[in-house]
């Protein structure tokens, strides 16, 4: 579904380049987990930076469902991210005046949106995500902190927060990077199990330095010095 | 359930914010169109005042007081419109007060007759007492000047203790007439006895009121110059807008420059909220909101403030205006305009550009902006 093609991605670094990603080629397909492994400052979060369109490669492409991101307009990617992408980031981000479940709400475009866009969606009016979001959020073990604020939240509930809107409406693919990195081990089993088991058809792409944390992935490939170690 | 992301929903939630900004705004409102308001009080002041010359054309001669014949004579027979009165009358004068300091005011010498057309000419009245009798030491006032000088019926309005209200014998307040207009009246035959200058002055009316400024025009050029001067409305605004003209530019420039700072200080002030938004806004692009919703998001945020702002300044300006209008200003008939269009009209531009400003910091803040930074945490 999403197809890296000799992507590199090279930053610069005061008149030096820096390779984040070198001449990497991958494909995820639907439905896959695909894990992500390496050492701090591989290239990992850059190659899904790359994949979700936030970065585009300095040279070679990376295309979803054979159209390559970077021919698309700017707006097109974010609609893209909106509707299809999900994401889950190492740091719990979510907005302090909105509480739990409005938060979870912010992740998807309104109805009204989607039809402006010409994105077909099931929902009915306006904000009709809601039952799903409180369903989402209740089977997160958070039925009763639909309201909370953040600042009422532990950082394990913000993640699984940040989970329900990743997950919510239901999306092609959800990167996490590093979901886990901030949490115990307990919590961070809990978390990935979360994510796997509620992704739906959906697929996972997640970025982690700790193996353990990959053993339901369909698939591991390995990054180190922003090159493709191995494929496992 | 509302849309999480519409802007009420952050304006109301971070009130610690919302508050300072519309403050900011309604405190500017207020303090321009205060400012505003009180200037043009003064002009305002002035037509009200004189306001009685709208509805006659007053000559005097120059020089030679033996021509106040010829001009009643050239009066009547070249007149460009039908007349209605061509009056005598003699004038003397009194002080009243305005809120830049004492003023003179006419008080006009009429037969008892001349005197009732005299008020039947700038709208009519009822009036509380009488008029003065002819020859005898008495005065009407209609009722701004007796609220602005404080005189009931009865009072002295004149008098020879009173040396800027000066009469040899002490005139006394027998009317009160009730009506809009400025009007102090005393018999005829009481100023020719006793005040200088002996000099008859006319009043002119036309016939019908709609042509009296046609009638004013024509004497001021047919009349006006070397053999008399003229009293007329027209020239009344005139010489106001010349007066005030220096002074509104000097407004204009002191408004511009409050508004300037205004902006900057606003501009400033938003610019410091909206970086402590920036995880927020890395966050929405991250997951999917472009640039362009968030910006528009965030300007219909600033537009809401800067508009309630706004409506909220002109409220509160409107309010205060009319507390000081009932509270200071009536009691001594001075006058306010809390209607003043001009007042709110010269605060349009506070709103309008702390928006312009605001629109200006946010696309700079969005151009080279990105997300990914934000989520890595190498910005926050
Ligand atoms: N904005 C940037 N400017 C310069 N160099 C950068 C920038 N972002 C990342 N890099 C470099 O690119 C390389 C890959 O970074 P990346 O964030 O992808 O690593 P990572 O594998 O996600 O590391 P970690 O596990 O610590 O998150 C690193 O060497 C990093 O220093
Ligand atoms: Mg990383």
């Amino acid at each position: 579904m999403i197809e890296v093609r000799n992507a590199s991605l090279v930053y610069d670094d005061h008149g030096r380049q820096v390779f984040a990603c070198h001449d990497l080629t991958l494909e995820l397909k639907d439905g896959e987990f695909l894990g992500i492994l390496g050492p701090s400052g591989s290239g990992k979060s850059s190659l899904l930076y790359l994949m979700c369109g936030l970065k585009t490669p300095t040279s070679g492409e990376v295309a979803y469902r054979g159209r390559t991101l970077s021919s698309m307009s700017e707006d097109e990617r974010a609609e893209l991210r909106l509707r299809q992408f999900g994401f889950v980031f190492q740091y719990p981000y979510l907005l302090g005046y909105l509480s739990a479940l409005e938060n979870v709400l912010v992740g998807t475009p309104t109805n009204g949106e989607a039809k402006k866009s010409g994105i077909s969606s099931p929902w009915t009016n306006g904000w009709a995500t809601e039952p799903a979001a409180r369903e989402l959020l209740t089977g997160l073990g958070l039925g009763d902190k639909l309201h909370r604020m953040p600042f009422e939240l532990s950082g394990g509930e913000k993640q699984r927060v940040c989970i329900a809107r990743a997950l919510l409406g239901g999306r092609e693919v959800v990167f996490a990077d590093e979901p886990t990195a901030n949490l115990d081990h307990v919590n961070g089993v809990a978390v990935v199990e979360t994510l796997v088991a509620n992704r739906g058809s959906g697929s996972l792409v997640m970025v982690t330095h700790d193996p353990t944390m990959l053993e339901k992935a369909d698939r591991v490939v390995t990054i180190s010095d922003g090159r493709l170690a191995a494929s496992l | 359930m509302r849309n999480p992301l519409a802007p009420t929903v952050f304006l109301l939630r971070n009130t610690s914010k919302t508050l300072p900004l519309i403050g900011v705004i309604v405190l500017a409102v207020m303090l321009i169109g205060g400012i505003v308001a009180i200037m043009d009080s003064i002009p305002l002041s002035i037509r009200t005042t004189y306001g009685y010359s709208k509805a006659y054309l007053g000559v005097s001669p120059r020089g030679n007081m033996a021509m106040t014949p010829i001009l009643r004579h050239i009066v009547k027979t070249e007149s460009p419109v039908p007349l209605g009165r061509v009056m005598t009358c003699r004038v003397s004068d009194c002080e009243v007060k305005s809120i830049v300091g004492p003023w003179r005011f006419a008080v006009i010498g009429l037969s008892q007759d001349d005197m009732s057309y005299y008020l039947d000419r700038l709208g009519g009245c009822t009036i509380t007492g009488r008029l003065p009798l002819p020859g005898k030491a008495e005065a009407l006032l209609s009722e701004p000047v007796a609220r602005n000088l404080g005189k009931k019926l009865g009072d002295v309005f004149l008098g020879p203790t009173d040396s800027n209200n000066y009469s040899p014998n002490e005139v006394r307040v027998v009317g009160i007439a009730h009506m809009k207009p400025w009007v102090a009246l005393a018999p005829i035959e009481y100023l020719e006895k006793y005040h200088f200058p002996p000099i008859d002055l006319l009043i002119v009316t036309a016939k019908d009121i709609r042509q009296q400024d046609k009638l004013d025009h024509w004497a001021y050029e047919r009349l006006g110059g070397e053999m008399a001067r003229t009293y007329t409305y027209f020239r009344l605004e005139i010489e106001t807008a010349d007066m005030f003209k220096i002074l509104y530019t000097i407004l204009n420039v002191v408004i511009a420059l409050l508004v300037v700072v205004i902006t900057l200080m606003m501009a400033m002030l938003m610019n410091i909220y909206q970086s402590q938004r920036l995880q927020e806004f890395g966050l929405l692009q991250a997951l999917g909101y472009a640039r362009k919703r968030l910006m528009r998001r965030v300007l219909s945020e600033t537009a809401l403030v800067v508009a309630g702002g706004w409506i909220l300044g002109v409220v509160s300006a409107f309010l205060l205006m009319t507390v000081v209008k009932v509270l200071l200003m009536d009691p001594r008939a001075f006058m306010l305009d809390p209607f003043d269009r001009q007042a709110y009209l010269y605060s349009v531009p506070v709103p309008i550009a702390i928006f312009l400003a605001a629109t200006w910091t946010i696309a700079l803040r969005f151009r080279r902006f990105d997300p990914v930074g934000v989520v890595e945490r190498r910005l926050v």
